[in-house]
């Protein structure tokens, strides 16, 4: 025998097991019987879960915010004074053109990241 | 398909419980045969089975007929079987892959003979795609166009899958015909 009838032998008999559309059937009549309360109390259940999800996250977000704040609030206290150095020493070399246009560039960057981020939690 | 023109129709006349019946008849071995194809074991492939047939009767009033009716039910039962094995996978860690295979190894479709078992084995050790192309277009003599629908790939991709798998299979085929001989 060739492969291809083997292969067809061995494929042909494949179904689901006898009285598949009954059991279906019986699924379908308990769902269609399922009191309408069972359907409410499931979507309240799923919203509130969805509700505490939500407000963890938050929560998380807010004290990632906090962390990240605080370490950069400690850096600029601990080098203050070298802050003040380069500031004094630095900032007349630098091209007032240059600083705008790296402002800008930034600025428009963060926008973009943004909107991107806004669109994608749609 | 004139079946599906029918099963439609009734939809659209608001006949969706007639349409449901028309449909499990016409549609039970194309959608099992898909379910076990991606999922390689019989008992998971009939709960899944079940599954969309119950997602189709919630849905099937709300056919719009945008998608071709039998699209609509292969991607359905794709969506199912895809979250059944990931639902699988969660519950067998890593360590557990040895009884995953003994399990899928267990579920030939209808290896009675040893030959055919040998050829099961064969089969089950194609990679993915190429097992699911040949199981689905062996099923029931379909052409490669409903396979490649089935499957929501391209007809060529799946006339590679094919040769490939048939390739593979031959080759393994002759090799075990002359370690018998």
């Amino acid at each position: 025998m060739n492969p291809d009838d083997r292969l067809r032998r061995l494929f042909g008999n494949l179904d689901a097991e006898p009285g598949f559309e009954e059991r279906v059937m019986q699924r379908v009549a308990m769902l269609a019987t399922a009191p309408r309360e069972d359907l409410q109390v499931q979507y309240e259940r799923r919203r509130a879960l969805l509700r505490r999800r939500l407000k963890r996250e938050a929560w998380m977000n807010g004290i990632t915010a906090l962390g990240l704040g605080a370490c950069a609030g400690a850096l600029l206290w601990r080098y203050a004074s070298e802050i003040r150095w380069l500031a004094t020493h630095y900032t007349p070399l630098i091209d007032p053109n240059l600083l705008a246009v790296g402002t800008v560039a930034a600025l428009g960057a963060l926008v973009w990241l943004l909107i991107k981020r806004a669109q994608s939690g749609r | 398909m004139p079946a599906d023109d029918a099963i439609i129709e009734l939809i659209q006349n608001g006949r969706a419980g007639e349409a449901f019946e028309r449909l499990m008849p016409a549609y039970r071995r194309r959608v099992f045969g898909l379910a076990y194809s991606l999922l390689r074991d019989r008992a998971a492939a009939e709960d899944v089975a079940q599954e969309v047939f119950v997602k189709l009767w919630q849905a099937l009033p709300r056919y719009d007929g945008r998608a071709q009716l039998s699209t609509w039910i292969y991607a359905i039962t794709r969506n199912t079987s895809i979250s059944a094995l990931r639902k699988r996978r969660r519950t067998l860690s890593m360590s557990d892959a040895a009884v995953q295979d003994e399990v899928e190894s267990r579920s030939a479709p209808a290896a009675t003979e040893p030959e055919d078992e040998a050829l099961w084995r064969q089969v089950a050790a194609l990679p993915d795609k190429q097992r699911q192309a040949v199981t689905l277009y062996y099923q029931d003599e379909r052409t490669v166009e409903e396979v490649a629908a089935m499957m929501g790939l391209p007809v060529n991709t799946v006339k590679t899958h094919l040769h490939r798998a048939r390739a593979s299979l031959a080759d393994a085929l002759r090799a075990a015909g002359r370690e018998g001989a």
